[in-house]
């Protein structure tokens, strides 16, 4: 009798966690998930795709803006197609490693009308030491 | 020299294999006279990989600069001691870091007393595991990730080591989480080997301060890692839920609920299928996270890269599952026991198993998401910090509020001392009141800081009640662990919701006002040194109530041998309530200075909870043989 009243309890318990897990992860999955797209890939991606997205790319030689001194505003291209650009727009603290032709992540909303992506978290790939080798390993990938 | 270290690592590997080969022999045949040229060729190989380790070790403190490894690693301006650092700081040679404390702890187990009271087929089979997995990473070293690659001609000078990672922080994270991962090796060896060998001693026991030692230096990798992260990259937070950082918690997810489900073994002999996959699981996830830094499938901030070794890791992993469950599958019948109620403290233990492996699994399918996503979309969707945050944050409060109940719960059913449960759900109630009283209305902040004070307080409360407690040593530890939980998650429920923060371009004389505080800016001086071709250091007058409080000190550096870049360093003015921290984010042409700056509330019990989690984590180490 225990033993039963037991296993009831356990599986009580266990559908009730489960009831709770799943219901917060269904939500942070359809609240909180971003796109994460290359440069050429936002250029074709539809609207409300932008909305919420991380932008993977590399900051672009000239027309960089430190935009005041809180933030900066660069163009942002495409790591494989080099003709292709988004103009990028962030305000906050500029990660030490920021400088032209840097890797780097940012993440926001596409302002349709300004044709500008307001970022708000831009971070810097790791000077990669090993740049070499990872771009040896995608040409042959 | 190149190629001296090069054949020595192979030869390393030459004698795991054949030395596995032997062991699996032997045991196949049950005959213990295979065990002594077993651990000899052990022992061979340890010193094959400690001898190439010594190679690399002088070559980059001689700063030989033919050594690749050591070219892209230091360079001639690095202080000595960073030189040294060098060896976990690039990828080929923390791969060689792993290999060298694998094989020396194999070597140290194999000496123990612990390891003498194992059956010969048992510790046959452990060498079987162990050399095969010590095999692996030779395999990997000397076939993708060769530290020893020769360059010709040897250059004038080195590229030196990353400047964020010039800080004491990073002197000891990365060897700690590797000492962490690799101290998972011995007990899950012995675990498989127990379990397909029908060890009638108690692996669980014999391996506990192996599984102990490597989840102290796990936490303490992790929270090094993130105080490193707070104090160096100037960002002003310390967990970015990136996927670096998730790759060191996965593990520990496994490796903690794996503590807590030894101890029903231990006490009670229960869960033992269990506890060999997940002891086996956490080694498993530990090599996962070394794929997820390396492998590149994730894009982050600081991986190593993309690398050749992710195919062959991702080989090795599926190949340790698949042992894994066979040996469960077709290891020798155990008696099993079946589990008491829930609301005991074993049921109790059980469900903060199953929650500490679903936190771990929601935050490696999160990390995971962009790659899952891919297979119904053609664009891949990841997951924000706000996702980890939403999900596994009340699942953490839940865990330290059912380890405030715990301890007034018996082993078998209901509950052991009706005193000190009131008292603590009481102060559960009240604390949670006051927290709102007090102007803090973020439910789960205040539901969590309510569950620390509650664990805080079981942990006086038992102490105060039962002699018995306060003589025993081992309490000691469990508690002072649980009680490092607690401050840590009175850390984590102030300084994430109620941290306060802008971003302010301050002329001479100017302020600021931010959380009561007044940033004053008075001026800044440049200069260079040695290390620095260029630094701005501003000062910031701090007051609050219009009393003088502090001045702080921001600087703005460039490194000689990383011109071009500029790096943040963080000021603080340290607090146990609101710490400052400030960074300088640039100069105007017209002379004025930009700040972030950030007030954090309780930010440094993050730091000392976890000290007092991998301090008292200690007190749990058994001398001789432990109660076996």
């Amino acid at each position: 009798m225990a033993k039963k009243n037991s296993k009831a309890v356990y599986l009580a318990a266990v559908l009730l966690f489960l009831g709770g897990f799943g219901y917060l992860i269904y939500s942070g999955l359809s609240e909180d998930s971003v796109y994460f797209l290359n440069v050429n890939e936002a250029l074709a991606a539809e609207e409300g795709v932008l909305q919420q997205a991380r932008l993977f790319g590399k900051v672009a030689m000239d027309n960089v803006d430190p935009n005041g001194g809180v933030g900066v505003a660069f163009d942002l291209v495409d790591k494989m197609k080099p003709g292709q650009a988004i103009r990028v727009d962030y305000k906050g603290s500029v990660p030490d490693t920021f400088k032209p032709g840097v890797e780097v992540i940012v993440e926001g909303r596409m302002d349709p009308s300004a044709k500008v992506f307001k970022a708000k978290t831009l971070v810097t790939k790791c000077p990669s030491k090993y740049k070499e080798q990872s771009e040896e390993m995608e040409e042959k990938a | 020299m190149h190629l001296t270290a090069y054949a020595v690592l192979l030869a390393g590997l030459l004698l795991s294999l054949f030395s596995a080969a032997w062991a699996a022999r032997s045991a196949w045949q049950d005959s213990g006279e295979g065990l002594r040229p077993v651990e000899l060729g052990s022992y061979g190989a340890a010193g094959c990989v400690i001898a190439s380790s010594v190679i690399l070790l002088a070559a980059l403190m001689t700063r030989d600069y033919s050594f690749q490894y050591v070219y892209e690693n230091v360079d001639e301006t690095l202080s000595f001691m960073y030189t040294i650092t060098g060896f976990w700081g690039g990828r080929a040679g923390s791969l060689l870091f792993w290999e060298l404390i694998i094989t020396v702890s194999g070597v140290l187990f194999s000496l123990s007393p612990r390891y003498r009271a194992l059956g010969d087929r048992t510790k046959l089979y452990f060498w079987v595991f162990f050399l095969m997995f010590q095999a692996f990473f030779l395999l990997l070293l000397t076939c993708w990730s060769n530290p020893f690659i020769k360059l010709t001609p040897t250059p004038l000078d080195g590229r030196g080591l990353n400047p964020l990672l010039r800080n004491p922080g990073m002197i000891f994270h990365p060897p700690l989480l590797f000492l962490g991962f690799a101290g998972y090796t011995v007990p899950a060896c012995a675990a498989l080997a127990a379990y397909i060998a029908g060890e009638p001693k108690s692996w669980v026991k014999l391996t506990r301060n192996w599984s102990i030692l490597a989840w102290v230096f796990l936490t303490a990798g992790i929270v090094l890692g993130g105080w490193w992260s707070y104090m160096e990259l100037g960002w002003g937070g310390y967990w970015a839920w990136d996927p670096v950082e998730n790759a060191s918690l996965i593990p520990w997810f496994a490796g903690t609920a794996f503590l807590h489900t030894a101890v029903i073994e231990a006490r009670r002999g229960a869960l033992q299928r269990t506890n060999v996959v997940l002891i086996s699981m956490t080694l498993l996830l530990c090599v996962f996270s070394t794929y997820l830094t390396r492998s590149g499938v994730i894009e982050s901030l600081h991986t190593f890269g993309k690398s050749a070794v992710a195919l062959p890791l991702v080989i090795g992993m599926v190949a340790q599952a698949v042992l894994t469950v066979m040996v469960v599958l077709f290891g020798e019948k155990h008696v099993t026991r079946s589990l008491s109620d829930l609301n005991s403290r074993q049921g109790l233990l059980v469900a903060c198993a199953w929650f500490l492996l679903a936190l771990g699994l929601v935050v490696t399918l999160g990390t995971m998401w962009p790659v899952i996503s891919q297979l119904w979309s053609t664009q891949s969707v990841g997951l924000g910090p706000d996702f980890y945050n939403r999900v596994t944050l009340p699942f953490l409060s839940l865990l330290v509020l059912m380890f405030a109940v715990c301890p007034w719960l018996g082993w078998k059913s209901g509950i052991r001392d009706m005193r000190g449960f009131v008292a603590v759900i009481v102060i559960f109630v009240l604390s949670a009141g006051a927290f709102w009283f007090m102007g803090y209305h973020k439910p789960l902040a205040v539901f969590s800081a309510a569950s620390a004070v509650a664990a805080i307080a079981t942990v006086v409360l038992l102490f105060l009640l039962s002699s018995a407690t306060r003589k025993n040593f081992t309490a000691w530890g469990q508690y002072g662990i649980h009680l490092g939980v607690a401050m840590l998650a009175l850390g984590i429920a102030f300084s994430g919701p109620y941290k306060v923060e802008t971003e302010a371009v301050l002329g001479k004389g100017e302020t600021v006002r931010l959380g009561g505080f007044d940033f004053t800016y008075i001026d800044h001086v440049q200069d260079e040194t040695k290390e620095f071709s260029a630094r701005l250091t501003a000062r910031l007058a701090v007051k609050k109530d219009g009393e003088p409080l502090a001045v702080m000190h921001p600087e703005k550096r460039i490194y000689r041998s990383y011109p071009g870049q500029q790096f943040a360093e963080v000021s603080v003015v340290p607090s146990l309530g609101d710490e400052l921290y400030a960074t300088v984010l640039g100069i105007t042409e017209d002379g004025k200075v930009s700040f972030q700056i950030s007030v954090n509330p309780l930010v440094n019990w993050v730091w000392i909870g976890g000290t007092v989690m991998c301090v008292m984590g200690l007190a749990l180490f058994r001398r001789g043989r432990g109660g076996v």
